[in-house]
């Protein structure tokens, strides 16, 4: 019982796998990661085909050598066999030819995938880090930026460009539903377009090992329609609002004033550092520490005040707090909307 | 003689190996820490002969802008490469400098514990260090994107 039951589970782990997943490059939602899913099915189809016909090969082979067994019981091809060497010519024909099929989608993939989309594509930055994403958009009224971490947002159908670079070690973005991976690496600028078909949240993931946590350097992806990614990039672009309420406001005082400061900006305070991940609309995104924890206020507290518990060797540090400072402090970071 | 290849492979592995440990360290929950009780504090090996403690101190001494004021170029007293520091090199006189003597910056109040226990450790190796080396230093970190220099160290 137990056996057969483990027998499926490769059956069910693959159909688990096409159901359409937020990170799956088999439900493809966007045209680059679609192009790829086309590639897979062709090699798929390809390789399938040839793994077929060398096993029914080796089956006749066997069944040849049973029946053809000379007087020493040797397998034997006296006298030669004449099918059996126009069979051989044909069989490297067919290589060759899958080959050619082959190369031939892959190149045509790539030419799609790296062919230059529409020219006034939206200007994003993403930077690789230890183990965040720094993103910053291209402020369409100003031309400065406007940063954020740990939360691509996309237009519905219009083509995104994203500059990859790195602050210290080689990292890879990946969007599997959206995009093919590519490599940021330090001290050099590699582009990717981003195209997606579908709306919905997917997940991204650094795909080159960078260091302990690279498992926990993920990436929340939205796709939303033009209106409501607009709305939200005019949001990211305000600055914080200072809260009336008078715990907030404390909370707001230890941030800016405290540890905080040191490395994070917020934008509208005097928190102007450039090591962490800028907090302006915190507790607007939808996880905490690159896809590590949920956002919620317990999750926000208990990362504060222990960093190195819930994603060991991160570079936050912990930060002594009392715990009604540290409460104030979650309180105000989920009030950054 | 290989006899003394052997040997000199298997010294060449022993100081591999000793490499290895230079750079040790454990990953999980941070206890609290204080600052040093003085010059002869036994914290401080685990800091100042560990690779991975001092460079991590080299790290948050960029991200923090201390290299604003102490650069490599730095004149007079700001500079941290001579062999004389006006307030003491002692282990416990750093630290004790770096957390309260800067004035407004109330680097004590604003940087936990652990990353000033770091700092001075990397601190104290600046003057050990050849120049050659330091400038290779800040060029790694200058790279860690600050500002407009946002993809990592881009060499003259």
């Amino acid at each position: 019982m137990t056996l057969r039951r483990l027998a499926l589970l490769p059956a069910v782990l693959a159909l688990s796998a096409c159901e359409g997943g937020f990170q799956s490059p088999l439900a493809p939602a966007g045209e680059q990661a679609a192009s790829i899913h086309s590639l897979f099915c062709l090699m798929m189809a390809v390789c399938g085909f040839m793994y077929l016909l060398v096993l029914a090969g080796l089956g006749i082979g066997l069944l040849r050598a049973r029946r053809r067994r000379g007087e020493t019981g040797e397998p034997s091809i006296d006298p030669a066999d004449r099918g059996l060497t126009r069979g051989l010519v044909a069989w490297a024909a067919l290589i060759v030819v899958g080959l050619t099929v082959l190369i031939t989608g892959s190149f045509l993939v790539e030419r799609t995938i790296a062919g230059a989309r529409s020219r006034d594509a939206l200007e994003v930055r993403v930077t690789g880090h230890q183990w965040w994403w720094r993103i910053q958009y291209r402020d369409p009224a100003t031309g400065g930026w406007i940063e954020t971490a740990n939360e691509l947002h996309l237009p519905l159908g219009q083509t995104t460009r994203v500059a990859l670079g790195s602050s210290d070690v080689i990292h890879s973005f990946w969007v599997p539903n959206i995009a093919q991976k590519l490599d940021l690496i330090p001290g050099r600028i590699n582009r990717v377009d981003l195209t997606p078909t579908r709306a919905g949240w997917f997940r991204g993931q650094c795909a080159e090992f960078c260091g302990i946590q690279h498992a926990h350097m993920a990436l929340d992806v939205k796709v939303d329609t033009p209106e409501a990614f607009a709305r939200w990039l005019a949001g990211q672009r305000r600055p914080a609002a200072a809260p009336a309420d008078p715990v907030l406001a404390r909370g707001r005082e230890i941030v800016t004033r405290g540890p905080c400061a040191m490395c994070h900006a917020i934008r509208g305070t005097q928190a102007v550092g450039r090591a962490g991940p800028d907090l302006t609309h915190f507790g607007g995104r939808r996880s905490v520490a690159a896809g590590t924890l949920a956002m919620t206020r317990g999750a926000v507290q208990g990362w504060i005040t222990q960093p190195q518990a819930a994603k060991p060797g991160t570079m936050m540090p912990p930060v002594p707090l009392s715990p009604a400072d540290a409460d104030a402090v979650s309180r105000y970071l989920m009030d950054l909307k | 003689m290989p006899g003394n290849r052997s040997s000199s492979f298997l010294v060449l592995c022993a100081f591999a190996l000793a490499g290895c440990s230079a750079e040790s360290r454990t990953a999980g929950a941070d206890l609290p820490q204080t600052p040093p009780t003085g010059a002869q504090d036994p914290r401080a090996a685990r800091y100042e002969r560990n690779a991975y403690q001092v460079a991590q101190g080299g790290r948050y001494f960029t991200w923090y802008g201390c290299g604003g004021c102490h650069g490599s170029d730095a004149a007079g007293a700001l500079n941290l490469n001579g062999k004389l520091w006006a307030h003491g090199s002692d282990l416990d006189r750093v630290y004790r400098f770096i957390a309260e003597g800067h004035g407004d910056a109330r680097y004590g109040e604003r940087i936990p514990v652990e990353q000033l226990w770091q700092i001075t450790a990397y601190v104290r190796t600046l003057p050990r260090l050849k120049p050659e080396k330091r400038r290779r230093q800040d060029v790694d970190q200058v790279g860690e994107a600050q500002g407009d220099n946002w993809t990592g160290p881009v060499l003259p």
